[in-house]
């Protein structure tokens, strides 16, 4: 079963055509493969190319060159969580969460309980009938992750959902998001740019380097599992850390 | 403790107006009776108000008003919809926009009402020349809402849609048209008042009936407190129907932040 892959890329590139000045390579030959059920972080600097990378994979952005095989074929579903939650205004928490399902028409009374689920899952039973803007940044966070997995796509693409969060509510949200993740046996891709957040959450952290963004190397994350707070003081746990913080440079 | 706050707050509102308009009113009346002002240029406000009285008791109103009213409330509808429809293209296809867009600025620069004669003309005295000049003023405020609205969608949300795979249709009817609606209820606003003015202005130029025609009678028989009888009615048109959109906008806005300022202050 770990064996299995669950999406893979070929030589994957990003060109961007400059009119008067050089063309931009924002991604070069990205081959990577990702296994069921894995948690992967892509770390970099910032123009290093990891939000395209992560769009390219969502198919919200068409690469240069190369492709990307699914598991599930071409018209794999998948789950994407962006930096700013794009709740609906007028949409109250359940109706948000749910709003997947109002757009696939595949609104049944089995969906709806497992929405019920999901809701009670990221900790909003309470707030389900109220609207975004009486929301939290942590809370509305945590509404765009229950839309991700509420038509139950197996891979969930997060593009540094806690980044505008703060400190503490972000180390809230990693616990949260683990528990989530060993829940539901998701395959989660998840771009940051937080290397302890990285070392935190991951089986592996992909480390790309910028201008041409290329995968620079892959680090297995060997702490044990499940993770809470107190990694964070471990030793192994800084080792990681400070690793990471020098091929990052 | 809020809603009541609301409901107190409005009838101070229209208490205010009420001895407002009521002041306007008491010198209008003593201005006329210490003056000698001939009946045809400024009757008094009670000659009015038995003008006004009487165009309901006899009943003379009616097919007047329903013919107003059936222009404005068709024209409007007609006007929203094509408004709708021509923004949605127009943000959609840029070649579509530039290529008739001139001409779309051109109508709407153009004082309407120079261009009643020439309807008049195209579609003779009957009901159509009226309703094209209604549906004129009405689509572009409706349409520039639309585009506006559909233009500030975040990208975010248009990467949403597509990572859910929605058609067009879904985005339209799911997204677009939400986003829209703060700019679309101002543009219906602003449209509701302009239909009620298309209609009042086609009737002045053809035609035997309608609020419109009221008015020219009046003037042209020096029937002036007729007349004024007649305005009133034309602006009571003009108030309910703005009033309706309003709160219609209201409800349909209440998630929007412009509906909340009220709480911050």
């Amino acid at each position: 079963m770990q064996n299995d892959y669950c999406l893979k890329t070929h030589n994957l590139s990003k060109v961007y055509h400059g009119l008067m000045k050089e063309d931009t390579i924002a991604l070069q030959d990205i081959n990577l493969e990702i296994k069921k059920g894995e948690f992967v972080s892509i770390i970099g600097p910032s123009g290093c190319g990891k939000s395209t990378f992560l769009r390219i994979i969502g198919g919200l952005d068409k690469p240069t060159k190369g492709s990307i095989e699914y598991e599930g074929g071409p018209k794999q579903d998948l789950g994407f969580v962006f930096q700013d939650s794009v709740l609906l205004p007028w949409k109250t928490v359940k109706q948000n969460a749910g709003f997947p399902l109002e757009i696939k028409k595949i609104k049944t009374k089995e969906s709806e309980e497992r929405l019920d689920d999901l809701l009670n899952l990221v900790g909003l039973t309470e707030f389900k009938d109220s609207l975004p803007r009486e929301l939290s940044g942590g809370m509305k966070q945590r509404v765009s992750i229950a839309r991700a997995l509420s038509y139950d796509a197996p891979i969930l693409l997060m593009d540094e959902p806690f980044g505008a969060l703060d400190a503490l509510t972000r180390d809230h949200m990693n616990v949260e998001l683990l528990k989530i993740w060993q829940k539901t046996n998701k395959t989660i891709v998840f771009v940051t740019h937080s290397i302890s957040e990285s070392v935190f959450l991951s089986d592996r952290v992909v480390v790309m380097s910028t201008r041409p963004g290329k995968i620079n190397e892959i680090v297995d994350i060997d702490l044990e599992r499940p993770r809470d707070v107190s990694v964070r003081e471990t030793e192994e746990f800084q080792e990681y850390s400070k690793y990471l913080r020098r091929i990052i440079g | 403790m809020r809603a009541k706050g609301k409901v107190k707050a409005s009838f101070k509102l229209i208490g205010e107006y009420l001895l407002s308009i009521s002041i306007f009113i008491l010198i209008w009346q003593i201005y006329v009776s210490t003056h000698d002002v001939p009946t045809f240029v400024l009757p008094s406000p009670k000659i009015v108000l038995k003008s006004f009285l009487e165009l309901f008791s006899t009943g003379m109103i009616w097919p007047h008003l329903w013919t107003t009213s059936w222009e404005v409330v068709v024209g409007f509808l007609i006007g929203v919809f094509l408004g709708i429809l021509f923004g949605y293209f127009f943000a959609k296809i840029d070649w579509l926009k530039t290529a008739l867009m001139p001409h779309i600025i051109f109508l709407q620069t153009s004082p309407k009402i120079a261009l009643v004669p020439l309807f008049v003309v195209w579609f003779g005295i009957g009901v159509t020349s009226k309703l094209v000049l209604i549906v004129s003023m009405v689509i572009f405020p409706v349409m520039t809402g639309v585009i506006l609205g559909i233009g500030s969608i975040p990208t975010d949300v248009r990467y949403l849609m597509k990572i859910l795979k929605a058609n067009k249709w879904k985005i339209f009817s799911k997204v677009e048209m939400m986003y829209s609606m703060p700019m679309l209820f101002s543009g219906l606003k602003v449209g509701i008042v302009q239909a009620v003015i298309g209609a009042i202005v086609a009737e002045w130029m053809s035609g035997k009936v309608g609020l419109g025609y009221i008015l020219t009678y009046g003037s042209a028989t020096y029937n002036t407190g007729l007349l004024m009888a007649g305005i009133v009615v034309t602006v009571l048109v003009g108030i309910i129907s703005y009033e309706i959109i309003d709160l219609l906008g209201k409800y349909m806005l209440r998630w929007h932040d412009s509906e909340n300022l009220s709480k911050i202050n």
